[in-house]
């Protein structure tokens, strides 16, 4: 019998998972290449997805269990790719080397850091966290810097790090509105005598049931909307944050006095799908991701024969949209190699 | 006729009176004003702000608006410090963009 | 010696003599023009230091050293340095021997101007005399040395990286006149004084040249002619003087007294200003020493070509030219003749006309004062003025308040909550009335809080408060301050076994000459590397509140370039003493970035002094 055709996934995040079960349905041997020591990348470390709250351990557990038979490396980095004649050779940090026709780029992104944006404060003053922070506490209940006791004014800062060429990232990062608006509900359910605040600069509800998701926001647990970016974030004497920002609607600079703020780090290009990227020179587009063969028609090929893309390795990407494209390439990859 | 009553002026911003011929030459000076996306960052940092109002988003919008004379005085109260250019997300030169303010509309703008 | 024509005149000396005249009532002119447009104030302070014996003996000093040595040039670059000296203090040296010459054998011709110059051609020789013999081979010795000094400029000209310069200027129709002529000038001498060796002698080069070339050099109809293009030369070398850059010779010789008066530029175009426009040699120094160098398009931006215009009366261009610097002060650091870009440029920007004045009648300092809610007045009081830049860069802030808990000093923050501007950015934008009215209001403030010593984060504040503050009280700058409790055992920190690269702050280096204290700090906290280029030659962060058209996206070169010279000695942190620098450098950087303060407070070792 003719062994399976190896297909190298780089990335064991969702986009990788369902990608390399797709590709085993369809009679493939996929080889799942994962950095860290889990699976299931940003989604497992989150708590619950909108917009029907499910738990992300869910999705996770869903993906890896139909990915099972595929073969998968924890905690293995690729060391270098180079092209033969019609295939890439990946030797890998565990020693192991792979020969194989097609590479599928699952690499993701990575959260922006959020202490680069030296004026709100992460890692200056205790009370301000991320939205990765947030879900982690969420998860296990365990944050120093959250004082469940006396939680009595939150704020939510939108674009940190995205939508700001101060932070070398124009792009709008596209899930962070509707995280934020989801978190802002998941912290007023804990916390019912708690003020809330989201301070925006546009409410991007692009998606399925965003709006009614927005709208709930306002209506059943009455958070407080400012249009406005924060600007700058200092300490009062009782070591509460003071935030800066103006209520560009009432055309007046606001301050407010929070326990909590919580900044939603936006969506950035993984820096270390750059460095795989430029082992076998596959471009960048403008925005830092990677540049897929067409924007429009064909946002899984690369440019390069034999490459693919699937999930947020080419912009930022909602968790339907990352599976969506998963499935679609590993479609394409089928047909690519049939016509072969 | 005088009827002994006049209407109040309209507060409505009325786009097809409003003479841009000084904005076009703002933007020619600094091409950035066309940037902004008034998120407010740039008043809420500003130090001069707490004392005149000055607020370079208004600024900004009242130009192109027409209404100069309400841009006029909140430009006089900048410093030219720079906070706003520092936290602009769009990289506008805002510094720039006031001094080429100060050139371009002079005192006696309506 | 005797004489070999009674008259002791020949038409050929007409060319020179007319530049001569021409260059003398020019120069003459410019002098009178420049010292009536001093302030009133400046002229006196002018003329004192020139009856000053002290003054006098700096001023000769300093010309002989600088217009004819070339010291500083020597300093930077010995194949330049010889360069420039050979030419200069060569041709000094002919000057004088030759009036020696004169004075011994026809003193009755001293007062003819073109005399000395053409001394060979009017006289013969009679009998040889050690004197004699001395003299000829200190004329041609010099004759030669400056002969390579030309050799040494064409080679230049063709190949500017051999003199380590990356770049050099672009010159004018003018300026390859003046080249020219001044290349042409000294070969044509020794062809001329070839020609007459063996008539009225020579030395070592133009006698034996006399001798290889008799063919040729005895045949005495080509004489004439060859002192006729000597004397062309050097009279069309003195009329395009004016309009080339080579006015910067007499040009320097005013402005070293006027600089050494302590004259400042008070008017953007007259007085000390156009000295200095005058003094550049447009040697281009500058433009290899330009932050913004790193980008093409901005070479024709560097000071040399301000003065270019500025000459000119391009009002276009100079616009263009000031408002773009970053007033990093870099090119006033390294010029060789003194010209100050970065106060130039201010004060072209502070003739510029505004249609709206600012108006701080608002800001009431009375309020302020009320909100900071000062204690009692005391000598040992530290008042802590962060800067507005600093309200973006918390960790500076909240390091500095570390350190005062740990020294155990009485502080207070006088603008925690927003204060008034410093003024130097608005003094930046050349504007000085409104920058003064801001300084008068933080004056106030800052004498009601009758703090005996002022601490400041930002260098930009710092060099404000230094130059127009009138305080009576310390201003330090945080490095400063830091310095002083280090060294006095107040705070004392751990050695953390780290690399730490400092990059030099323009308004606090070349701005306000702290280059020690800052090293002596982080020497405390871990290992000092030194950038590539660091102290007066260290490189703008790109990110100076200085340039008014510079955009963002347009920076970004620049503060890569800074970043690189600060990685040169592979540290593992950054560290700055500016939060401007800081806030630039961090965007970039792949390595952690941080200010002075934060060094010393991430290293403090608990103090046992109690509050």
């Amino acid at each position: 019998m003719k062994p399976k055709e190896n297909i190298v996934v780089i990335g064991g995040g969702i986009a990788g998972l369902e990608a390399a079960g797709q590709l085993l349905k369809l009679g493939y041997n996929p080889i799942v290449i994962e950095k860290q020591d889990h699976l299931g990348g940003h989604v497992a470390e989150w708590n619950r997805l909108f917009p029907d709250m499910t738990p992300a351990s869910e999705v996770v557990k869903r993906l890896i269990d139909q990915s099972s038979e595929a073969n998968i490396f924890l905690n293995t980095e690729i060391l270098f790719i180079n092209r033969l004649k019609d295939r890439y050779n990946v030797m890998l940090s565990n020693g192991i080397s792979i020969i194989a026709r097609i590479l599928l780029f699952t690499t993701g992104f990575r959260l922006f850091d959020a202490s680069k944006k030296e004026e709100y404060g992460y890692g200056v003053y205790d009370q301000v966290i991320t939205n990765r922070d947030l879900e982690h506490w969420f998860n296990n209940g365990n944050d120093k810097r959250i004082d469940a006791s006396g939680m009595k004014a939150v704020g939510f800062v939108h674009c940190v790090g995205s939508r700001d060429e101060k932070a070398r990232n124009p792009q709008c990062s596209k899930v962070c509105c509707i995280t934020a608006i989801k978190q802002a509900i998941e912290v007023k359910q804990k916390f019912p005598e708690a003020m809330v605040y989201c301070f925006y600069m546009d409410l991007r509800m692009f998606g399925k049931k965003y709006e009614d998701f927005y709208i709930s926001a306002q209506r059943d647990y009455g958070i407080r909307f400012i249009r406005g970016r924060v600007s700058e974030v200092s300490e009062n004497i009782d070591g509460k944050v003071i935030v800066k920002a103006e209520d560009t609607l009432a055309g007046k600079p606001v301050k407010v006095t929070l326990d909590l703020l919580v900044l939603m780090s936006g969506i950035v290009c993984n820096p270390d799908s750059a460095k795989i990227t430029g082992m076998i020179e596959l471009p960048l587009d403008t925005d830092g991701f990677l540049k897929s063969r067409d924007n429009v028609a064909d946002i899984t090929a690369s440019p390069k024969e034999g490459v693919f893309y699937a999930g947020s390795c080419t912009g930022p990407k909602t968790v339907p949209e990352t599976l969506a494209e998963a499935r679609s390439a590993a479609l394409e990859i089928h047909s690519y190699l049939k016509e072969k | 006729m005088d009827f002994g009553f006049g209407i109040a002026p309209s507060s409505a911003v009325n786009l097809d009176s409003v003479d841009l011929e000084k904005f076009e030459r703002l933007h020619t000076a600094e091409p950035d004003v066309y940037k902004c996306m008034a998120c407010g960052s740039c008043s809420a940092t500003c130090i001069a702000g707490r004392f005149s109002g000055m607020s370079v988003r208004k600024v900004l919008h009242c130009l192109q608006r027409g209404k100069e004379k309400e841009a006029v005085s909140m430009v006089k109260g900048c410093m030219l410090c720079g906070k706003c250019s520092m936290v602009c997300p769009r990289g506008i030169n805002t510094r720039h963009v006031i001094l080429s303010i100060c050139r371009i509309y002079g005192e006696e703008t309506k | 010696m005797r004489e070999r024509f009674l008259t002791g005149y020949n038409d050929f000396v007409l060319p020179f003599l007319i530049g001569m005249v021409f260059i003398l009532t020019y120069c003459a002119i410019g002098l009178i023009k420049i010292i009536l447009q001093l302030p009133k104030e400046d002229r006196k302070r002018f003329f004192i230091s020139l009856v000053n014996p002290k003054m006098i003996w700096k001023n000769i000093k300093d010309i002989f050293c600088k217009c004819l040595l070339h010291v500083d040039i020597w300093k930077r670059n010995k194949l330049l340095g010889y360069m420039h000296s050979s030419i200069a203090f060569g041709w000094f040296m002919l000057i004088v021997i030759g009036h020696i010459e004169v004075f011994l054998y026809v003193p009755h011709r001293a007062k003819l101007l073109y005399f000395p110059i053409f001394f060979r051609y009017f006289v013969a020789e009679t009998d040889s005399t050690l004197g004699g013999n001395f003299l000829f081979f200190m004329m041609d010795f010099f004759l030669l040395v400056i002969l390579s000094g030309i050799l040494l400029a064409m080679v230049k000209r063709l190949r500017s990286r051999f003199f380590g310069m990356r770049r050099t200027t672009n010159l004018s129709f003018l300026d390859y006149i003046g080249l020219y002529s001044l290349w042409c000038i000294f070969p044509l001498r020794l062809l001329a004084e070839g020609f007459t060796a063996d008539i009225s002698g020579g030395s070592f080069l133009t006698k034996s040249l006399n001798h290889v070339f008799t063919a040729f050099l005895g045949n005495h109809t080509n004489m004439l002619p060859t002192w006729w293009a000597y004397s062309i030369a050097l009279g069309v070398f003195f009329i395009v003087l004016p309009f080339t850059r080579y006015m910067h010779i007499p040009a320097e010789i005013l402005l070293i007294p006027l600089r050494n008066a302590g004259i400042r530029i008070t008017n953007a175009r007259k007085g000390l200003a156009k000295a200095q426009v005058y003094s550049c040699p447009s040697c281009g120094l500058c433009i290899d020493a330009c932050p913004m160098g790193v980008m093409k398009t901005h070479i024709k931006d560097t000071t040399v070509y301000l003065n270019r215009q500025i000459r000119r009366n391009n009002e276009r261009r100079i616009e263009e030219i000031s408002d773009k610097c970053l007033l990093c002060g870099k090119c006033s650091a390294i010029c060789p003749v003194g010209v100050e870009g970065d106060k130039l440029r201010i004060a072209q920007r502070s003739i510029r006309k505004y249609g709206i004045s600012p108006d701080y009648s608002s800001v009431n300092t009375d309020a302020l004062i009320a909100e900071n809610s000062f204690s009692a007045p005391s000598g040992s009081k530290v008042l802590y003025f962060a800067g507005c830049m600093t309200a973006l860069t918390p960790k500076i802030r909240k390091s500095m308040e570390k350190v005062f808990v740990s020294a155990g000093v009485e502080y207070e923050m006088m603008d925690k909550d927003g204060g008034i501007c410093c003024g130097r950015p608005m003094l930046m934008a050349g504007r000085v009335h409104e920058a003064d009215e801001m300084i008068a209001k933080n004056m106030e403030i800052i004498k009601a809080s009758g703090a005996g010593t002022l601490v400041l984060s930002c260098p930009i504040c710092y060099k404000i408060f230094k130059e127009k503050y009138h305080l009576e009280m310390e201003v330090l700058h945080h490095t400063e301050y830091l310095d002083r409790l280090l060294k006095s055992g107040k705070i004392k920190v751990a050695h953390c076994g780290k690399r730490f690269a400092y990059h030099d702050p323009c308004e606090l280096g070349r701005g306000c000459g702290i280059y020690d204290e800052p090293r002596a700090v982080i020497s405390f906290a871990g290992e000092l590397v030194e950038a590539e280029k660091h102290h007066k030659e260290s490189i703008c962060c790109g990110g100076s509140l200085g340039s008014l058209t510079l955009g963002f996206e347009k920076r970004e070169a620049m503060v890569r370039n800074a970043l690189g010279n600060l990685s040169t000695g592979s540290p593992d942190v950054i560290v700055t003493a500016c939060p401007l620098c800081k806030s630039t450098f961090d965007r970039y950087s792949d390595k952690p970035v941080e200010d002075i303060a934060e060094t010393i407070a991430n290293n403090l070792t608990t103090s046992t002094k109690t509050l």
